[in-house]
C-alpha cells in the first residue's frame, strides 16, 4: 500500500473541493475526507483504511467499487479467485458462448433446408474452451485494468472478518477496514455430499461443465431450474446423449405455467430425454462409466417408487440450486444476519444487520443476475458516497432470458401470481402460439409462444412471457415498456415491425 | 332482386354478350341502386395486399358484404405472383427469407471460429433455396385465400378500376367484364418498382424485385442500381449467398433515414463483399452477344464514363403508384400530380368522401405493412364498427434487414437537430460488441447504438437507432416504450438482459458531446 500516493491523491482532492464544491453533499464528503486524514494518520501502521471496502470481484462489487471511485471515495476490492465473479467465469459470459456454439449446430443443421451445399461437419469441444478460455482471460484482465485505472487497490486472497470492535478484514495476514464494507461474494452450486446420496461427489456442477476438456457422449443432468435446462440444451444440441431427471413434472416451476410446460415440450422434442418424478439414489463408478441409479415415482398417480439405472453415463451435472458464498467470512461474531439457508439478510437499501455493512448480488439470494448486482453496487455507492439517501434498486419487473432452445424471456408477474394478487376476475391474459418465419424452410421446427398478463379495466401489461428463436434480443425494449407501465392499448398502439416475431406482441387479440 | 343476384346476372351478362352489354347493365345497375338504395356490396377493395386483405377481413367480421379485387400485372420480364401483393410475393416475406439463407452463410464463417470443423466449402445453391422460399410465398398465397373464404369475403381475381364513386368494374385475364356497386371503396394498389425513363436497354435487359425472388436460377454477377433500402437489402443478401455484387449509388444511401447509420450501414456491406460505385448514374445497358450486360455509367468522379458487365442488372431506383388505370381522376378522386399518389384526408378519405385509400398508395403515407394492414383494420372500423379511432402516422418503427440490420423508432438525429437546435438535444451513444462476435472474430465496428433525446428534465427520447444482430427484434419493445412517451431515465431504470445486445441500448451513458470514447468495454 503507497501511502504517499494516496495522500497526494487525497491533497489533491482536497484542492478541487475546496475550489469548486458548493453544494452540501459535497461539503460533507470534503469534511469525511479531513476527518479521514486525521483518522489515517492516527491508525495503526497494521490496518489499512479505505472509504469502501468490498469483498468480491464479481459483478455488484466491481460495479460497486468503480462508482464509488468515481464519486471520489477510495476503495479497494478483495477476490480470493478471479475478477469478474460467477458472469464472468462460471457463469453468463462463457455460458452464453457455449450457447452460441450450440446454436450453430442448429444452424448448420439447418443448411441444407435453406440451399446450402457443404460436406458433414464436425465439432471439436476443445477448440471452443480454448477461445472461450482466452477470452474469459482477457475479460479478466479488463475488469483488472478497470480497477487500476480507477485508483482502486485490488487485493487477492480469503477475507476474513476479525475480531476487533471496529468491521475490519483480514487478508493474508495484513487488515484492512473502511466506515463502509461490501459483501459480494456471490453464491456456488448446492453440492450434495456422499451421505445424501452416496456416490454423489462423482459428479459435477455447473463449475465442472466449465472445465470440461471433450464433450461428454452420455450426459445425466439434474435440476429443473434454468441452469439446467441451459446446460442440459447446450450439451444435447452440441451431440450429446442427454438425460434430464426433475422431481415433478415440468421444468422451469417458477415461471409462468405457458413457459414451463412448452419449455418441457421443447427440451424433448429436441431430443432430451426427460425423467420426470425422479431422484438420484446413488451414484457408482464403473470401467465404463458412471452408473446412476434414480428412483422414479409420482407422487400424485401414488404410484409405486421405481429404480431403475443409467448407464455409461460420462457426465453427471448437478443443477440443483445455488446457495451464498459466506463460508470463513466469519459473518456470525460480526452480528450480520443470516436466513435459514445462509443468505444475508438485507433491506431494500442492502443494509445487512450491522451498521456500515452492506451486501449486493447473489449473497443475499434473491434475483440472482448480473445487472440487478451491478445496480445494487452503484444505487449503494451513490448512496454512500453521494449522499443520495433514496438510491435503491426496485425488484420489481426485472427482465430475465434463459438460453434454452429456443431462447426464454419474461418480466415481471406470471398468470398465477397476478390472479393471485388481484383476482381473477381483475385478471385477463392473451396469449398467441406460431411457428417462426425462420422455420419456413426448415424441416426442424420449434415453436414461439406468448403472453401477456393483464390487470385492471385499464388492462395494463404486469407480466409478459414468451419463448421462441429471437425472445432473447427480444424482451429488453418490452421491459422498459412494462416498467413504464404500458396497457394492452400502448401494445396495440405500437406498430409492428415486419417481419418479426416480436412484432407479435404488439399485434395481440 | 337481391344485391348478390345482382351481381350473379351481370356477370353473365357480361359473359354473354361482351361490352356492348356493358352500358346497359350499368343504366340498370344504377337503376336499382337508386330505387332500393342498396348495392352490391357495403366495400370493395382494390389490391389484395396486406392493407386491402386486412381492411377487407376486418370489415366482413362486422357482417358486412365485402368484395377484394385483385389482379397482378405481371412484371416487363412477365414475373407474375398470386394474392397477398408485395409484402408477401416480392417483398417483406422473400427479402427476410433469403437475408436469413445469406445470414446463414456468415453463421457457416463463424461456426469454424466456434469449434465446427466444416472440411469443404459451403456453397448455396440458388434454385434450391428460391424453391423453397418460392414455395412458402405459395403457401401463404393459398393461406389467404383459405383465410377470404373463412371470413366471407368474396375474392376475385380482376383488374377492378371505377366507373362512378358507387361503380368499380373488373376485368379477368380473359378480359372478361364485371360490374359491380359498392356503397364504400377502398384503393389499396400498392407501389410498383420504377425502371428509369432515360436509360436504353434498362427495362429490357433489366429486372427489379419483382423478379429477383422469383428467379428459378442465380442471377449471377450482378449490379443493384439505387441505395434505397430496397437495394441494400437486395445487394445484401445477394452478396451474402455468395455473389459478386455491386450497388450502384447516385448520391446517398438510404435517404430519410439518420445518415451516420446509413454510413454504418453501408460500410458494414463494404466490408463485407458487397462493392459500391459511389456518385455513377448509368446511362446505358446493352446485352452482349454472350448473353453478359454491358452497362455504361458516369463516374462523377475523375473516372468519367466506365463500362463493366454483369449477368443481371437490378433496378432498384425507386417504387410508382399504379394509379393511371384506376380511372380515379375521371370520377374526382384528386391525386398527387408527380407521385400519381391519392390525395388522403386524416380518416383515409379521398376527396370522394366514400371512396378511401390505404398503404403505400396515399400520399404521405409510410410505405410499410404493418401501417397498411393497422390503417385497413382501423378504417373498417370506422366503417362499419361505430369505432373514431384514426390511424396514428407517428412513432412508426423500422427495421431494414441489411447484413448488418439496422432497427429505428423516431428522429433521425438531423431532424431532431433541425426541430430543436444543437443546444437542445442530447445524444447517447455507444460502439458495442456483440457477444457473438467475440468468439467468431468477427469486426464490430458498426455495432452501433444511438438514442437522440431532448436536453431537458428527465430527457424524452425524440429518436433510437440501432445495428446489431436481430435488430428488429430488439427495436420492437423499444418502438413501444416509445408510444409510451420513454425517456432516458426510463432506459436507466430498466434492468438489463445478460447477456444481450439489447441491454446495451439500456446501459447508454456517454453523450455525443462529452466527447468521450463511446466503445463499450466489460460487462
Amino acid at each position: 500500500m503507497n501511502y504517499v500516493k494516496l495522500f497526494a491523491k487525497r491533497a489533491s482532492l482536497f484542492q478541487l473541493s475546496e475550489l469548486y464544491i458548493r453544494n452540501n453533499v459535497a461539503m460533507m464528503a470534503l469534511f469525511r475526507h479531513r476527518h479521514l486524514i486525521i483518522s489515517r494518520t492516527m491508525a495503526s501502521d497494521s490496518v489499512t483504511r479505505f472509504d469502501f471496502l468490498v469483498i468480491g470481484g464479481g459483478s455488484g462489487g466491481l460495479a460497486g467499487a468503480r462508482r464509488a471511485a468515481e464519486l471520489g471515495a477510495t476503495a479497494a476490492v478483495i477476490e480470493s479467485h478471479k475478477l469478474g465473479g460467477t458472469c464472468v467465469n462460471v457463469g453468463c459470459v462463457p455460458k452464453k458462448v457455449m450457447w452460441n456454439t450450440a446454436v450453430h449446430a442448429e444452424f448448420l443443421h439447418d443448411h441444407a433446408d435453406y440451399g446450402f451445399q457443404g460436406g458433414s461437419v464436425q465439432f471439436s469441444w476443445p477448440s471452443i474452451k480454448n477461445k472461450r478460455d482466452a477470452y474469459i482471460s482477457r475479460l479478466n484482465q479488463i475488469y483488472r485494468n478497470n480497477l487500476d485505472k480507477a485508483k482502486i487497490e485490488t487485493i487477492l486472497g480469503n477475507a476474513v472478518f476479525t475480531d476487533d470492535p471496529e468491521p475490519t478484514v483480514e487478508v493474508n495476514g495484513k487488515k484492512y477496514t473502511a466506515p463502509h464494507i461490501l459483501i459480494s461474494t456471490g453464491g456456488r452450486p448446492i453440492v450434495l455430499s456422499d451421505k445424501e446420496v452416496p456416490g454423489a461427489s462423482l459428479g459435477i456442477t455447473s463449475d465442472g461443465f466449465f472445465e470440461l476438456e471433450s464433450l461428454p457422449k452420455r450426459t445425466v443432468v439434474v435440476g429443473a431450474g434454468y441452469i439446467a435446462v441451459e446446460l442440459a440444451g447446450i450439451l444435447s444440441t452440441l451431440g450429446s446423449a442427454t438425460s434430464i431427471l426433475i422431481r415433478q413434472g415440468v421444468v422451469l416451476r417458477n415461471f409462468d405455467s405457458l413457459i414451463s410446460s412448452n419449455c418441457t415440450k421443447e427440451l424433448q422434442n429436441s431430443g432430451i430425454e426427460l425423467w420426470k418424478n425422479t431422484q438420484v439414489k446413488s451414484v457408482s463408478k464403473t470401467e465404463k462409466g458412471l452408473e446412476v441409479t434414480v428412483v422414479t415415482r409420482d407422487q400424485e398417480e401414488e404410484e409405486e417408487a421405481k429404480i431403475s439405472t443409467i448407464r455409461e453415463v460420462d457426465c453427471l451435472l448437478w443443477a440443483i440450486g445455488r446457495e451464498a458464498n459466506t463460508d470463513g467470512l466469519n459473518l456470525k461474531k460480526l452480528g450480520v444476519k443470516q436466513d435459514e439457508k445462509g443468505n444475508i439478510v438485507v433491506d431494500e437499501f442492502q443494509n445487512t444487520s450491522r451498521q456500515g455493512i452492506y451486501a449486493v448480488g447473489d449473497v443475499c439470494g434473491k434475483a440472482l443476475l448480473t445487472p440487478v448486482a451491478i445496480a445494487a453496487g452503484r444505487k449503494l455507492a451513490h448512496r454512500l458516497f453521494e449522499g443520495k439517501a433514496e438510491s435503491k434498486v426496485d425488484y420489481s419487473n426485472i427482465p430475465t432470458v434463459v438460453f434454452s432452445h429456443p431462447p426464454i424471456g419474461t418480466v415481471g408477474l406470471t398468470e398465477e401470481e397476478a390472479i393471485e394478487k388481484r383476482g381473477k376476475e381483475n385478471v385477463k391474459t392473451y396469449t398467441t402460439s406460431f411457428s417462426p418465419m425462420y422455420h419456413a424452410l426448415t424441416t426442424r421446427k420449434t415453436q414461439c409462444v406468448m403472453k401477456l398478463v393483464c390487470v385492471g379495466k385499464e388492462e395494463k401489461v404486469v407480466g409478459l412471457h414468451m419463448q421462441g428463436i429471437g425472445c432473447d434480443e427480444m424482451l429488453q425494449g418490452f421491459a422498459v415498456a412494462v416498467k413504464m407501465g404500458a396497457t394492452k392499448a400502448d401494445f396495440d398502439g405500437t406498430i409492428a415491425i415486419h417481419p418479426t416475431s416480436s412484432e407479435e406482441l404488439v399485434t395481440m387479440r | 332482386m337481391t344485391p348478390e343476384g345482382s351481381f350473379h346476372s351481370n356477370n353473365m351478362a357480361a359473359f354473354c354478350k361482351g361490352r356492348s352489354r356493358f352500358k346497359r347493365v350499368l343504366l340498370q345497375q344504377t337503376l336499382i341502386r337508386n330505387l332500393s338504395g342498396k348495392f352490391d356490396y357495403d366495400l370493395v377493395v382494390i389490391g389484395g395486399g396486406s392493407g386491402g386483405l386486412a381492411c377487407s377481413k376486418e370489415a366482413a367480421q362486422f357482417g358486412k358484404k365485402v368484395a377484394v379485387l385483385d389482379y397482378v400485372e405481371p412484371s416487363p420480364k412477365g414475373t407474375k405472383w398470386g394474392l397477398g401483393g408485395t409484402c408477401v410475393n416480392v417483398g417483406c416475406i422473400p427479402k427476410k427469407l433469403m437475408h436469413q439463407s445469406a445470414l446463414l452463410g456468415t453463421a457457416v464463417k463463424d461456426a469454424r471460429k466456434y469449434g465446427w470443423n466444416i472440411p469443404t466449402p459451403v456453397s448455396l445453391d440458388w434454385a434450391t433455396m428460391a424453391e423453397a422460399v418460392q414455395n412458402h410465398v405459395r403457401s401463404l398465397n393459398w393461406g389467404h385465400r383459405v383465410q377470404l373464404q373463412d371470413k366471407k369475403v368474396q375474392y376475385l381475381n380482376v383488374k377492378g378500376s371505377l366507373v362512378d364513386e358507387h361503380t368499380i368494374r373488373g376485368v379477368s385475364k380473359a378480359g372478361k367484364e364485371t360490374i359491380m356497386t359498392a356503397e364504400n371503396i377502398v384503393i389499396a394498389t400498392g407501389m410498383r418498382p420504377k425502371f428509369p425513363a432515360d436509360v436504353p436497354g434498362a427495362a429490357e435487359h433489366g429486372i427489379s424485385s419483382d423478379d429477383l425472388f422469383w428467379l428459378k436460377e442465380s442471377p449471377g454477377k450482378t449490379l443493384v442500381v439505387g441505395a434505397s433500402y430496397v437495394a441494400l437489402e437486395c445487394a445484401g443478401f445477394l452478396t451474402g449467398v455468395g455473389l459478386d455484387t455491386t450497388v450502384m449509388v447516385r448520391s446517398i444511401a438510404l435517404r430519410g433515414f439518420d445518415q451516420q447509420m446509413a454510413g454504418l450501414v453501408t460500410d458494414y456491406m463494404d466490408s463485407y463483399g458487397t462493392k459500391f460505385s459511389w456518385n455513377c448514374i448509368p446511362k446505358k445497358v446493352e446485352k452482349l452477344a454472350s448473353g453478359a450486360l454491358q452497362v455504361t455509367w458516369d463516374d462523377a468522379g475523375p473516372r468519367g464514363e466506365n463500362r463493366e458487365t454483369f449477368d443481371s442488372v437490378l433496378w432498384a431506383i425507386g417504387r410508382a403508384a399504379e394509379t393511371g388505370m384506376l380511372n380515379l381522376e375521371k370520377i374526382g378522386v384528386a391525386l398527387q400530380k408527380e407521385s400519381g399518389k391519392i390525395i388522403l384526408a386524416d380518416n383515409e378519405a379521398s376527396t370522394v368522401p366514400n371512396i378511401y385509400a390505404i398503404g403505400d398508395i396515399g400520399k404521405d403515407r409510410p410505405e410499410l405493412t404493418p401501417v397498411a394492414i393497422k390503417a385497413g383494420k382501423l378504417l373498417a372500423r370506422r366503417l362499419f364498427g361505430a369505432s373514431r379511432e384514426l390511424m396514428n402516422y407517428d412513432n412508426i418503427a423500422t427495421t431494414v434487414f441489411t447484413p448488418l440490420e439496422y432497427g429505428c423508432v423516431g428522429l433521425s438525429e438531423e431532424e431532431a437537430e433541425r426541430r430543436h437546435g444543437k443546444d437542445g438535444i442530447e445524444v447517447y451513444h455507444a460502439f458495442y460488441k456483440p457477444l457473438e462476435f467475440i468468439v467468431a472474430e468477427r469486426d464490430a465496428s458498426q455495432c452501433y447504438i444511438k438514442v437522440v433525446c431532448l436536453r431537458e428534465g428527465d430527457q424524452p427520447i425524440l429518436g433510437l437507432h440501432f445495428t446489431g444482430p436481430n435488430a428488429g427484434e430488439v427495436t420492437q419493445g423499444f418502438a413501444l416504450g416509445f408510444q409510451c412517451g420513454a425517456t432516458y431515465r426510463h432506459l436507466l431504470e430498466t434492468v438489463g438482459i445478460h447477456p444481450t445486445c439489447a441491454e446495451e441500448i439500456i446501459k447508454l451513458n456517454i453523450t455525443k458531446r462529452s466527447g468521450l470514447d463511446a466503445t463499450v468495454t466489460g460487462c
